[in-house]
């Protein structure tokens, strides 16, 4: 009987050390935040390197939102994953909002660096900014334009959105002061991809958007304008450890070649395919590579 | 999509099995504790009575908070919910032995280790099984939740169809969970039967 | 501390949600459970059918369950309390039936020399008998909801899951506490109180010595 206790701790010493995962130094962690354009981004990433360098790649994609993929790099659980300028600049450096492009890319890029070693690669040139969506039905019944038309209707509509947009600077409590919203009752609050059945099916009337959302097509909402300017551009890019690019600067190189690629109409066809047509996000990523002439 | 898939019931069967695993070596052990010391057997089983009634979601965002993301955090989840049917099962097994048997050992000279090796747990194995089955079945639909935290395995699968609307993705998440649960409970059902035949007198 | 003061009213409606959704979840359940129960009692036949696939609707993972949920009515409350009620049937039905055919033949036999009808001796004998065993069945079964009910803070079904997920996906560890702390203690208090109400209800005569 020693045998079998003795063999159920070998086994439980081997699965500790299973678990626990050894890392070996030529893996990289590619991460993504978990809805569809991150998840995409982050596997375009992926075999980006896998083809183009020599080291393997460990994906931990569709993992949480911005802070717990910002928190896993810090930990270094998580060498690269796509990061927005405008996220960075007001939800996790936690300043004020700043419209101009350039200026907010710079500043994020140093501030980054200075404050927790990581590095922001070249933008991939779109801007998927936070946006207000409604259905075509909503828009007809109330006919508004911009987010300031909003304030007159919003005591008839209800609003949702994931968890993260109610804690951050640039979130909900921000976007109401700003614009003076009043919604009907207590938001709904829950998963990213949840919030475009919720309002296809009329259990929300309005919703906080992504610009490239493929569902803003699949649903025909109705997107109003931010005029006052409140969310500042969230330019797209890869961010990346600074000990990982030191160690391995040919990840830096070859993520760099996805600079300026695309374009918010490109992004947004892509994000229809994987999330409204339900393609395999490996394929897009790899049709998407291909055809740019990277892999 | 099937590669997708492949890997992570193998990621989820890992994690699952290591966990059942490790959770059967500490449970035998503080089973066999709280039989030797009774006040000391009280308190454990109350603990991982405790623990098992903590909300699973509440535990798991709790280890995160100290083990990180990934699967060490599943692993340990697993493993601490595992412990009460273990303990448990270990505990009465022991405690439900005839004591004839056990002053039959003492009479022959067996000192307490030995009495224990030699006599007490084999005769308990069959329950002993029966709890690790029962923490083994378990484990394979709790370890789903995994994705939540970054660990691997179906969860991913059945997430991803979650945020997809895709029905059929959810499903085939969730079916390896239900035959394997299924499987094991007859597999293992009949291995303790087994056992229990084996280990009357 | 002061987060707590700050956010305190809001976790307060939040723990009010949860207990609102779990009271009806398992008071649903109770409804459907009872009255399936003693149907089976009279219907041996089907008992190991419906009790065999009720358990296996149970090893389906919550997060499945919610899912489909989902993807067929959408968001919000009720798609979240169809689903926690679906999981808290087998307890109450798995615990009322056993503790009908446990109740022993000589009472009911007791009952019916004395002539009382069948609905009378499921009434006056073997439910009062079988209660133990039914307030275990609720217990757990509350447990179970408590827990799950978490879960239901993805699909916009409020509670304390809500500040859990908050929680896991701005990683404030703050957040996390302030659901999952509240969740836990919830379960534990009804566990305890379940437990207590059990052994009130079992008759000093029938108390198994644990």
């Amino acid at each position: 009987m020693l045998k079998a206790k003795h063999g159920i701790l070998v086994i439980a010493l081997m699965a500790i050390l299973a678990l626990a995962g050894c890392s070996k130094s030529d893996t990289i962690t590619v991460g993504s935040k978990d809805y569809g354009e991150n998840i995409l981004l982050g596997e375009i990433f992926a075999q980006m390197i896998e083809a183009n360098t020599d080291l393997k790649v460990n994906r931990k994609l569709n993992m949480g939102g911005t802070f717990v993929n910002f928190n896993a790099m810090r930990n270094k659980q998580v060498d690269v994953y796509p990061e927005y300028t405008g996220t960075a600049l007001t939800a996790t450096l936690e300043m004020d909002v700043i419209n101009d492009p350039t200026e907010s890319y710079n500043i994020v890029k140093d501030e980054y660096l200075r404050q927790f070693d990581i590095v922001w690669l070249e933008p991939l040139g779109f801007n998927n900014t936070y946006t207000l969506a409604v259905t075509p039905e909503i828009a007809e019944k109330y006919p508004m334009e911009t987010f300031s038309d909003l304030a007159e209707f919003a005591p008839n509509l209800i609003f949702g959105a994931e968890h993260e947009f109610f804690d951050r600077q640039d979130g909900y409590d921000g976007l109401i002061e700003a614009y003076d919203l009043h919604f009907k009752g207590e938001p709904l609050k829950m998963v990213v991809a949840l919030k475009y059945q919720a309002i296809g099916q009329g259990d929300m009337d309005i919703t906080d958007a992504f610009s490239t959302d493929g569902q803003l097509r699949q649903f025909n909402l109705k997107v109003l304008e931010d005029d006052k300017g409140f969310f500042p551009p969230y330019h797209a890019a890869p961010i990346i450890r600074k000990a990982t690019l030191d160690a391995h600067p040919e990840v830096g190189e070859v993520l760099n070649r996805l600079a300026g690629r695309l374009s918010d109409e490109r992004m947004g066809e892509l994000n229809y395919q994987a999330d409204v047509e339900g393609r395999p996000t490996e394929e897009v990523a790899a049709e998407f590579l291909k055809a740019e002439g990277l892999i | 999509m099937s590669s997708e898939f492949i890997s992570a019931i193998g990621e989820h069967m890992v994690i699952v099995l290591a966990s059942v695993a490790i959770a059967s070596a500490l449970g035998i052990g503080l089973g066999i504790l709280s039989y030797w010391k009774k006040s000391l057997g009280t308190i454990i089983i109350t603990i991982c009575e405790l623990i098992q009634t903590i909300p699973s979601l509440a535990l798991l965002a709790m280890l995160m908070i100290i083990f990180g993301l990934g699967n060490v955090t599943m692993g340990s989840a697993l493993v601490l919910y595992a412990l009460l049917p273990i303990v448990r099962n270990t505990h009465t097994a022991l405690s439900q032995l005839p004591p004839a048997l056990i002053d039959a050992a003492r009479g022959m000279g067996m000192s307490r280790s030995q009495r224990l090796v030699k006599v007490e747990i084999p005769l308990s194995i069959p329950m002993i099984f029966g709890g690790i089955k029962v923490a083994l079945v378990n484990s394979l639909s709790i370890a789903v939740m995994g994705v939540l935290i970054g660990a691997g395995g179906l969860g991913y699968i059945v997430y991803r169809g979650i945020q997809q609307q895709n029905m059929g993705r959810i499903i085939l998440g969730a079916i390896p969970v239900v035959i394997g649960a299924l499987l094991f409970d007859w597999l293992l059902g009949n291995v303790e039967k087994r056992l229990a035949k084996h280990a009357r007198l | 501390m002061a987060t707590i003061m700050k956010h305190g009213p809001e976790l307060l409606i939040s723990l009010g949600q949860h207990i609102t959704l779990t009271l009806a979840a398992v008071g649903m359940g109770i409804i459907i459970a009872v009255p399936l129960a003693i149907l089976l009692t009279r219907h041996k036949k089907l008992a190991p059918v419906v009790l065999a696939l009720a358990s296996t609707i149970q090893t389906i993972p919550g997060l499945v369950m919610l899912g489909l949920a989902l993807v067929i009515s959408g968001v919000g409350v009720k798609p979240a309390l169809f689903v926690l009620t679906i999981y808290s049937i087998l307890p109450v039905l798995q615990n009322t039936y056993t503790g009908i055919n446990e109740v022993l033949p000589a009472y009911k036999d007791a009952a019916k020399g004395l002539g009382m009808t069948k609905s009378q001796v499921l009434m006056k004998v073997e439910l009062p008998l079988a209660l133990p065993a039914m307030a275990s069945g609720v217990r757990i079964s509350a447990v179970y909801i408590v827990s799950w009910a978490t879960l239901a803070g993805m699909v916009g079904a409020g509670g304390l899951g809500d500040w859990i997920w908050t929680g896991l996906s701005t990683y404030n560890t703050t957040y996390i506490l302030f659901g999952a702390v509240p969740s836990a203690l919830l379960a534990v208090l009804l566990s305890t109180g379940f437990g207590a109400l059990e052994s009130a209800l079992t008759p000093r005569g029938m108390r198994r010595t644990s």
